[in-house]
């Protein structure tokens, strides 16, 4: 237990010191982009722009911007929007993620669900006609796009059942309710859950021909407990270790998601900051998202030895 | 393809019968026959297993669940896989016993503890919650028995239990077995091909061939006279430690069949050293050459003059 606490404690230092490698490149190569934040400004006067970026401290050298930057982080300031004059990054970047996580929570159930149970099934039926319904399934949904799924998407429930929907699934101003998430979260997580499917199909293969799973057929378990406990629980573990990558999948995902369906999180943000040069912004949302893998892993490895006894940290 | 054919034999209470023979002789799929374990998409087409007046063939699925490791329990060749490695040793022993109606959830986790302390596992108490990769392969094994005789079996079928496992752990593995067999007076199958065990623990020994019971005895009239050339040249290609005369050990040349192209005739007739014309194109039945001793052979041993001289051929 110690040696986990231990582990756990050191993987967080790394992750810490990863988010401060990756914005500090982030933030030297924002910087090489042409234009800044307040060419878009109409009608300014050479003296206004001058203000405005000393106002940001834009007019100092890039090390001592950096210094500054590097300070402000450090006390958990990320700065101030550069567009939005006077709105504090750190906030808003907080609220973002809490949308992003709410449709990245759903997309995950969708994938871990689907994949588990249509993989389970595909294994246990291996060469019927159930098998090739959800195998094929599953290769269909792993070839397709996530966005053009979520097109599709669009289409159906905002289009073609729009009476059905009333509108509520979309094209509703704001965000908060519960029907908006069920289309982006499958949209999001149904390629991962293809993945899932012919992965724990292929480990359920494997597992129910083992030894140990003869021995719990011989022992007179009922089929549920051998599937269950024995063959399922064996298959998971590399089903597992698949899941820290495919986290990191939905989130970086949500980037082209979230701008399909105008859903307000991190990853809109994402794209909207880099098109308005809004650098502290960007570089922001650069540190979440390096955070947010970085624990999505720390994550999936500290699930493993509870799987699997043999792992120790 | 038939991997095993007409085989049959009885086994009596407080019996132990040894079914010896070269790896794919079937004797593996005889075995997991009687507890109709036999691996996809193997079947069993035609023949009855009578356990008591019950046909296991013939049973529901929920029957031979109930059977299966109730009244006859399986300890299988490999305790190092045959073992579930993500559930600790304890709770497997228990949820054989769980599994069945024997004894109340309560007595079955009371019973954990002394069933290992009766296979021997040294320190039980402590061991219970360990893991089998905390295991040696010995006490793999022991725990292995102690699940196959937690429910007090009266049919125990050990497929070369001792195979896998150092010399020195062997001796104490079959005696094990034996003084085990003997408290719960449970019949017992030995699979193996190691002559020298089947010697000093069988009653009776079944000798199987290709798929086939090639002869079948009281122990002692099988070693005394094996009648079959199959028997007799497997037990002249053992060293003997009580053996005075220096003789050359006899090898028996070749192959078994390939279960896709057996032979015609006596299977045996392409490595047989006594075959005379009408082994090549019929095959011999199994017919009684002694009282409770039969012998699948034309030629039979007691009618050969010189078998040594014969067999240097």
């Amino acid at each position: 237990m110690r040696g986990t606490l231990l582990y756990i404690g050191q993987r967080l230092v790394l992750i810490a010191i990863t988010t401060v490698l990756v914005s500090s490149i982030v933030f030297l190569l924002l910087h090489q982009i042409p234009g800044n934040a307040f060419l878009n400004e109409t009608r300014q006067s050479e003296e206004t722009l001058r203000a405005e970026l000393h106002h940001y401290g834009l007019d100092l050298p890039l090390p001592q911007q950096y210094a500054n930057w590097v300070t402000g982080v450090l006390h958990g300031n990320l700065g101030e929007s550069l567009v939005n004059h006077g709105v504090l990054i750190t906030p808003l970047l907080v609220r973002e993620t809490s949308v992003s996580a709410t449709v990245g929570f759903f997309a995950l159930l969708v994938t871990i669900g689907l994949g588990l149970v249509l993989g389970v099934i595909a294994a246990l039926r291996q060469n019927t006609w159930v098998d090739y319904i959800a195998s094929s399934t599953a290769v269909i949904g792993y070839s397709v796009p996530s966005f053009v799924i979520a097109i599709f998407g669009l289409l159906l429930f905002g289009h073609y059942l729009y009476v059905w929907t009333d509108g509520t699934v979309f094209y509703q101003p704001g965000w908060g309710k519960v029907e908006q998430i069920p289309v982006p979260a499958l949209a999001l997580g149904l390629p991962y859950a293809s993945y899932v499917a012919r992965l724990t199909r292929a480990s359920m293969l494997e597992t129910i021909r083992t030894d140990y799973v003869r021995t719990a057929w011989a022992k007179g378990l009922k089929a549920r407990v051998v599937v269950l406990r024995h063959a399922l629980r064996n298959a998971l573990i590399p089903v597992v270790t698949i899941l820290g990558p495919l986290i990191t999948g939905i989130i970086t995902g949500s980037v082209v998601i979230e701008n399909i369906f105008g859903i307000p999180g991190l990853g809109k943000e994402f794209v909207t900051s880099i098109l308005a040069r809004d650098y502290n912004i960007v570089i922001g949302v650069f540190t979440f998202y390096a955070a947010l893998v970085g624990l999505a892993n720390l994550a999936v490895d500290v699930i493993y030895p509870v799987l699997d006894p043999r792992i120790r940290y | 393809m038939t991997a095993v054919d007409g085989i049959s034999f009885d086994v009596d209470r407080g019996e132990i019968v040894g079914i010896v023979g070269e790896s794919g002789s079937g004797k593996t799929m005889t075995a997991l026959s009687i507890l109709r374990l036999i691996p996809e998409p193997g079947k069993i087409t035609s023949g009855r297993i009578l356990y008591g007046e019950k046909d296991v063939v013939q049973m529901s699925d929920e029957d031979i669940r109930e059977f299966r490791g109730n009244e006859v329990a399986m300890i299988f060749q490999d305790p190092m896989t045959s073992l579930n490695p993500v559930l600790r040793v304890g709770f497997q022993v228990e949820e054989a016993m769980a599994a069945h109606s024997r004894f109340t959830r309560q007595q079955a986790r009371d019973r954990v503890v002394p069933m290992l302390q009766r296979v021997r596992i040294p320190a039980a108490k402590d061991r219970v919650r360990d893991y089998p990769h905390q295991f040696s392969g010995g006490m793999r094994q022991r725990a292995m028995i102690a699940m196959g005789v937690s429910n007090e079996p009266s049919l125990l079928i050990a497929d070369e239990p001792t195979t896998a496992l150092d010399v020195t752990v062997q001796a104490s593995i079959i005696e094990l077995l034996r003084d085990l067999s003997r408290e719960l007076r449970a019949a017992v199958i030995l699979i193996t091909h190691n002559m020298a065990l089947v010697a000093s623990l069988c009653n009776r020994v079944i000798v199987m061939y290709a798929g086939r019971i090639v002869e079948e005895g009281p122990t002692r009239a099988i070693f005394k006279n094996p009648q079959h050339p199959y028997t007799w040249s497997l037990l002249r290609s053992m060293p003997r430690v009580d053996e005075t005369t220096r003789e050359r050990l006899i090898s028996i040349k070749g192959l078994p069949p390939d279960l896709g192209k057996m032979p015609p005739g006596c299977k045996f007739h392409p490595r047989c050293k006594f075959r005379v014309d009408r082994c090549f194109n019929e095959e011999p039945p199994l017919g009684e050459v002694d009282p409770g001793q039969l012998a699948r052979c034309w030629v039979l041993m007691k009618n050969v003059a010189n078998p040594e001289a014969e067999a240097q051929k």
